[in-house]
């Protein structure tokens, strides 16, 4: 885990102070310690156990949101899965499907935030798919039905997974933030695993999601592939 | 009203254009096409009666006079993509017994699969393939992952049932939407299938891996039952339903009738129309750990009606597997339960009986895999004691399977 930010001790009145975080999201974020806290994110099983791998998403709630850039990113499909199979990534970025196989993949998503289907194909025919609404996109293989992998496209600032401490952190400025975590697997919906909370003068600020239902189970990896499933 | 014409030569002839349209597609596609090879022997001790392949009632696939070194399954299997959405399958086997022809064709069949939208998703297959049934033969031709033999249920289904028609399949996707569950109806109409049911009446229930190839005997030539016919001009239909629990649990329910005029006699072969129906059902819960639990259940009868006579076979069966995976063996138990009645007066095709089987399927590589399976059927049949047998009987079988598969997307 990083340590926590230092505070730099500036004299400026709140309309500096508020022109200066704008500008430090403007920035970036991360990159500037000035008036900068680290936000640490926990997030549990209800049973009290780190919960890697969970999506977390946090949102100013004091200034407008900053953007994140885009990136160019790749799910690639290996041995009739998808590697990784979830990733997530800012709004506007762009994804590669290269399909690694021998045998040819058919890939779709029928989810809101973004339609499309790439026909029958090996290697990387197609360019790059660009996602511009932020939400849950689930991704299929029209010929394989077991491959399974989700693209969640994000709008918050700050994002990130969690490590297998089932933590996550993040360099934010002073202020209130909205916190959101999502998993493929959740069963309680989004909202009800929304906190609110604010940085303030404290170097570091430590917020707890404890899921109050258990994930559904992880999906069986060790049959054949040619198995009816 | 006039009888229609036996159609059942003309189909063999469209299958065969059918495979030679679809080799000519393989060439003009090139490496569009997957293919699949494999070649399975055995060694074989067993002290069951004379084989149903060789007119007898035995149980067991091989019978005290095969013990020895054996041909299990030589198998060839094409699947190939005809433009988008549409895709062919084509699954060929040799099992060097005396059956029409040295190799037959268990499944033949195209596939329409559009891509899911909204949530639905829509299957069409036309040819020849297994009705959704069996949660036991989900491997690659249609063989099971769990043992050499076949619970009693699928055996018979893979002797006598197979769809040659049309079957479509609608699902609700709902792991794919956020749910933990996912919904399928599907529906089949099949012509071809009169002589399903006779092989019930007549030998009872089994427990082998012989599929009886598309248009093929059953048994001695001369003597052996032909399931796959069509003379009486009707068609069959089944429907089911399918639930699923995530990737963990699939409930699958079924009703088959096949329709056939139990009043109707082929005029060119003097053959019966069985007049088959049956409703099944089945289970199979998988854990992460490895453990596969199965179970099915089918009930159903067959019947017959030349001039002035009824003659009806009621027949059920169920069994339970369970199975566990250890890496790359898996170890599976399974019981089965199985029974004919009939009405016939002097109880022609009387059968009751049950199964032990254990068996052991060790992975060696993506090519080679050693199986060992213990086989024992306790059964009852009226029609051994036609044959001056005894009415009871205890018949154990053992084999030993080497296989060796390779496939286009293996890694040479």
């Amino acid at each position: 885990m990083r340590p926590p930010a230092r505070l730099r001790r500036i004299g400026c009145s709140a309309r500096r102070a508020a022109g200066a975080l704008a500008l430090l999201g403007a920035l970036g974020g991360r990159a500037g310690v000035v008036l900068a806290a680290t936000l640490v994110i926990h997030v549990q099983t209800p049973d009290g156990h780190a919960l890697s791998g969970a999506v977390v998403t946090v949102r100013p709630l004091d200034t407008p949101a900053r953007r994140p850039a885009p990136v160019h990113a790749v799910v690639d499909q290996v041995n009739r899965a998808f590697a990784p199979d979830l990733l997530v990534v800012p709004v506007g970025s762009t994804v590669a499907f290269p399909n690694s196989d021998s045998v040819r993949h058919q890939i779709y998503s029928f989810s809101a935030a973004k339609r499309f289907q790439l026909p029958l194909y090996r290697g990387k025919p197609y360019p790059p798919v660009q996602f511009d609404q932020s939400g849950v996109i689930t991704l299929g293989c029209n010929i394989h039905d077991d491959m399974l992998a989700y693209l969640l496209v994000t709008d918050a600032p700050y994002f990130g997974r969690t490590d297998g401490q089932g933590a996550w952190s993040a360099d934010v400025p002073r202020g209130r933030y909205r916190v959101s975590v999502w998993h493929p697997r959740l069963r309680e919906s989004e909202a009800d695993l929304e906190r609110e909370l604010t940085v303030g003068d404290a170097d570091r600020a430590d917020l707890t999601l404890r899921l109050l239902k258990s994930l559904q189970p992880a999906p069986i990896t060790d049959r054949a592939h040619s198995w009816d499933y | 009203m006039p009888k229609p014409p036996p159609m059942h030569p003309l189909l063999p002839t469209l299958c065969r254009r059918a495979a030679l349209i679809s080799l000519f597609a393989l060439a003009a596609t090139g490496r569009a096409a997957d293919w699949e090879m494999s070649l399975d022997t055995r060694l074989v001790s067993s002290d069951a009666g004379r084989s149903f392949m060789d007119g007898g009632l035995g149980t067991t696939r091989f019978d005290r006079q095969n013990s020895g070194i054996q041909l299990g399954r030589a198998r060839f299997a094409l699947t190939t993509s005809l433009g988008e959405l549409w895709s062919a399958h084509f699954d060929a086997s040799a099992w060097d017994d005396k059956d029409r022809s040295p190799v037959g064709v268990t499944e033949a069949y195209l596939q329409f699969r559009p891509y899911p939208r909204a949530g639905y998703r829509f299957r069409l297959k036309a040819g020849a393939f297994y009705p959704p049934i069996s949660l036991e033969n989900r491997a690659a031709g249609w063989e099971s992952p769990y043992t050499l033999s076949y619970s009693a249920i699928n055996t018979w289904l893979g002797v006598e049932v197979r769809t040659i028609g049309l079957e479509a399949q609608l699902d609700w996707l709902g792991t794919r939407t956020g749910h933990d569950f996912d919904l399928g109806v599907t529906g089949g109409a099949f012509g071809w299938n009169e002589g399903a049911g006779v092989v019930l009446a007549d030998n009872g229930f089994m427990l082998h891996d012989r599929q009886t190839p598309v248009f093929g005997r059953v048994g001695p030539p001369g003597a052996g039952a032909l399931p796959f016919q069509q003379f009486d001009g009707r068609a069959g239909a089944y429907a089911g339903v399918e639930g699923r629990y995530l990737d963990r649990v699939v409930l699958r329910v079924l009703r088959y009738d096949n329709r056939a005029d139990p009043t109707q006699i082929d005029s060119v072969s003097g053959a019966i129309a069985w007049n088959t129906r049956f409703n099944s059902a089945g289970l199979r819960v998988e854990s992460g750990s490895g453990w596969t639990a199965i179970l099915q259940w089918l009930d159903g009868e067959t019947l017959i009606a030349p001039p002035g006579l009824q003659l009806v076979w009621p027949f059920r069966a169920q069994f339970a597997l369970l199975s566990k995976r250890f890496g790359r063996q898996t170890l599976s138990a399974r019981y089965d339960r199985f029974e004919v009645e009939t009405n016939v007066p002097d109880g022609d095709g009387w059968q009751i009986g049950h199964a032990f089987t254990a068996a052991w399927l060790f992975d060696a590589d993506a090519h080679w895999r050693l199986a060992f399976e213990w086989l024992r059927v306790r059964s009852y049949s009226y029609y051994r004691t036609e044959f001056a047998g005894p009415a009871f009987a205890t018949e154990t079988q053992l084999q030993l399977a080497v296989r060796y598969a390779f496939d286009s997307q293996s890694r040479y």
